[in-house]
C-alpha cells in the first residue's frame, strides 16, 4: 500500500477535520454570541416572547426545582455530616465549616446544577428541534434569521440560564442553612460566629468568581448544545452520541478548571 | 419540557398562571441574589463603622487578608491589608469595630502565632480593662510565636540528648561500668564474709581483718588484766594518789607557817620604816647643825681680817 493512501497520514482529511472543528467551534461562539446580543435586547420582550420565555422557564425551572433543591439538599445534608463529624475527629472543627462552605456551595452545588439542567433542559429538547441536515463542508446552511432567533432560541437560552441560576442559587442558599443548623443546630447563637466564617470564605475574588462560574456554567448549558445541534457540521458526521454533549462537557470542564486555577492557585 | 408538545394550544388563563409563576421564580432569585450579596457584604463588615490598627512584625508569613484578631477566643478585628514597610518589616492594618475597640487598650499585647497544623493566629490581650482605650490609627508591635521554627532548634536538641543516651548506656559508658563495679560489689556482699568483703575488696583481706579484730581482742583482755586486775597499774595508781594526799597535807601545814614567818617579816618591815622616818629626822638635825657651822665658819671667814671675799654664799 502507498504511504500516501494510509488513512493515518492523508493530510487532506486531517486538514478537512481541523477545518470542520474550527468552523464548528466559530459556530457555537457565533451563535452564543447572537443568542446573548438578542437577549439583552429590549426588543425581544415583546408580549409574545414574554409568553414563551415564561413557558420555557416555567417547565425548566419551575417544574424540577422543588425535586432539584430536595435532591440537593439530602446530598449536602450527607457530604456536610461526613466533613463535619470526620473534621470533629480530627480535632479541626474550626475549619470544617469553610470546608463545606467551598466544596459545596462554591463547586459542586453550581456544577450539579448545570449538569441537571444540561441533561434535562439542554440536551433532551433537541429532539423536537427540526432543522435542516446539512451533508457537505462546501454547502454550509444558511444563516439563521434574526426572528427565528429571537422567537425560537432566545428563549429557550435563557430559560435554560435562568434554571441554572435559580437552581444553584436556592440550593446553595438551602445548604448554607443547613451546615449551620448541622454544626450549631436550632440556635441563634452561632449566628455571628457563622456569618464571620462565610465572610472569611467569600472574599472579593471568591465571590466574583462564583458569580462569573455560575452564569458561565449556566450560558454554556443552554448554549452549546443549541448551537451543536444547529451546527451542520456536527450533523455531518452522524454521530451516534448527542450533539454537542461531549462539548459541553469539554467547555463545562474547561470553566470548572479556569475557576480551580483562578482561585486555588 | 417542551411547551409546545404538551400544550399547543394553552389557553390564555394558562399562560397568565405560567407568567405568573416565571415572574415569582424571578422575583425569588433576584431575591436570593440581592440577599445573599447584602449578606456577603454584612458578613464581610462593609457596613460596619471599624477604626485602624496597624500591627506590625519582623514576619508575616501565614498571615492573609480576611484573618481575624481575637480577643478571649472572640473575633473583634479583621485583617484588611498587609504591606512591606520601608524598614523591611511587615504591617498588618488591621480593622476593628467601634463595637468591639473598647477591648483594646494601650496596654495591650498582640501576639501572633503560627502551630504546625492550621492556620496562624493574631491574639489581643488585654490585662488591665481599666487602662485608656486605644486611639485609632494606633501601631503595635506583635510578639511572634513560631512552632515550626523551634522544630530544628528541639530536633538539635533532642538529637544531642540521644547522642549523650547513647554515650550513657553503650558498652564502654561510665554507666555500664559504674553497674559492673555494682554488680561486682553485690557479688561480694552476697558472699561469706557479706559487706567485709565487699569493702575490703577480697576474702583473704576480709580474713585478716577479722584476724586483726581476734587479736584486739586478745590484747584488750590482756591490758584490762594487767590494768584493772589484782595488783594492777589501777591499784599502784590508787596508792599513789593516797600518798600524794598525805604529802598535800604535809605541804599545807608546811605553807601555814611560811605564813607565819611571812607576818613576821611584815612587822620586821614595818619597824623598818618607822627606823627610816627617824633617820630623816636625824639627817634634818644634822643639815641643821652643818648649816649652822658654815654659817659660823662664814661668820669666823668674814670677821677673818684677811678674808676679801665678801660674797656671801649659800649652802
Amino acid at each position: 500500500m502507498p504511504p500516501s493512501s494510509s488513512p493515518y497520514l492523508d493530510t487532506d482529511a486531517w486538514g478537512r477535520a481541523l477545518l470542520r472543528g474550527a468552523a464548528s467551534w466559530w459556530h457555537l461562539l457565533h451563535f452564543g454570541a447572537m443568542v446573548l446580543v438578542m437577549a439583552l435586547s429590549p426588543s425581544t420582550y415583546n408580549r409574545a416572547n414574554r409568553a414563551t420565555t415564561s413557558q420555557y422557564i416555567y417547565a425548566s425551572t419551575w417544574q424540577v426545582l422543588p425535586w432539584f433543591t430536595a435532591l440537593a439538599a439530602l446530598l449536602s445534608l450527607v457530604l456536610i455530616r461526613i466533613v463535619v463529624v470526620t473534621a470533629l475527629s480530627y480535632g479541626l472543627s474550626q475549619y470544617a465549616l469553610q470546608m463545606v462552605v467551598r466544596v459545596l456551595v462554591l463547586e459542586l452545588i453550581p456544577l450539579s446544577a448545570a449538569l441537571f439542567v444540561a441533561l434535562r433542559a439542554g440536551l433532551t429538547f433537541n429532539a423536537s428541534l427540526i432543522v435542516t441536515p446539512l451533508k457537505s463542508f462546501a454547502d454550509p446552511s444558511p444563516p439563521l434569521s434574526l426572528a427565528s432567533l429571537r422567537h425560537q432560541y432566545v428563549p429557550r437560552v435563557m430559560a435554560s440560564t435562568f434554571a441554572v441560576l435559580t437552581l444553584a442559587m436556592v440550593s446553595s442558599v438551602i445548604a448554607l442553612v443547613l451546615a449551620y443548623l448541622t454544626v450549631y443546630g436550632l440556635t441563634l447563637w452561632g449566628l455571628p460566629g457563622y456569618t464571620r466564617t462565610v465572610g472569611q470564605v467569600f472574599d472579593a475574588a471568591v465571590t466574583l468568581g462564583f458569580a462569573l462560574k455560575t452564569i458561565l456554567f449556566s450560558l454554556a448549558v443552554a448554549v452549546v448544545p443549541m448551537a451543536a445541534r444547529l451546527d451542520p457540521y456536527q450533523i455531518a458526521t452522524e454521530d451516534t452520541v448527542q450533539p454537542g454533549a461531549v462539548r459541553l462537557f469539554l467547555v463545562l470542564l474547561l470553566i470548572e478548571a479556569a475557576s480551580l486555577v483562578v482561585k486555588y492557585i | 419540557m417542551e411547551p409546545q408538545s404538551e400544550s399547543p394550544s394553552p389557553s390564555p388563563s394558562a399562560i397568565a398562571r405560567v407568567e405568573r409563576k416565571a415572574i415569582l421564580l424571578l422575583i425569588l432569585i433576584s431575591t436570593l441574589v440581592l440577599g445573599f450579596l447584602l449578606y456577603v457584604m454584612y458578613a464581610r463588615g462593609v457596613f460596619e463603622s471599624t477604626q485602624q490598627l496597624v500591627l506590625i512584625s519582623d514576619d508575616a508569613e501565614g498571615v492573609i487578608v480576611g484573618m481575624d484578631l481575637t480577643f478571649a477566643g472572640f473575633p473583634i478585628g479583621r485583617v484588611r491589608r498587609i504591606e512591606l514597610a520601608p524598614d523591611g518589616k511587615a504591617r498588618m492594618v488591621i480593622d476593628v469595630p467601634r463595637k468591639d475597640a473598647h477591648w483594646l487598650r494601650t496596654s495591650s499585647i498582640f501576639t501572633m502565632e503560627r502551630g504546625m497544623v492550621g492556620e496562624t493566629h493574631i491574639r489581643a490581650f488585654s490585662g488591665i480593662l481599666t487602662d485608656p482605650p486605644l486611639p485609632a490609627n494606633s501601631e503595635r508591635t506583635v510578639l511572634r510565636g513560631d512552632t515550626s521554627a523551634e522544630i530544628p532548634r528541639l530536633v538539635a536538641t533532642t538529637r544531642a540528648l540521644l547522642e549523650n543516651l547513647e554515650n550513657m548506656t553503650g558498652p564502654e559508658s561510665s554507666i555500664n561500668t559504674s553497674l559492673g563495679h555494682l554488680n561486682t560489689v553485690t557479688e561480694r556482699l552476697s558472699g561469706r564474709y557479706g559487706m567485709l568483703t565487699g569493702v575490703m575488696g577480697s576474702e583473704e583481706n576480709a580474713k585478716k581483718i577479722i584476724a586483726t579484730l581476734d587479736r584486739t581482742n586478745a590484747l584488750l583482755a590482756k591490758t584490762d588484766q594487767r590494768i584493772y586486775g589484782p595488783n594492777g597499774v589501777m591499784d599502784g595508781t590508787q596508792a599513789a594518789v593516797t600518798q600524794l594526799n598525805a604529802v598535800l597535807k604535809e605541804a599545807s601545814v608546811s605553807l601555814k607557817k611560811v605564813d607565819a614567818v611571812l607576818a613576821e617579816a611584815q612587822a620586821v618591815g614595818a619597824n623598818a620604816r618607822v627606823a627610816s622616818t627617824d633617820l630623816g629626822a636625824l639627817r634634818a638635825e644634822v643639815e641643821i647643825s652643818l648649816r649652822k657651822v658654815s654659817q659660823l665658819v662664814d661668820e669666823v671667814n668674814r670677821k677673818w681680817p684677811f678674808a676679801r671675799d665678801t660674797e656671801l654664799k649659800l649652802p
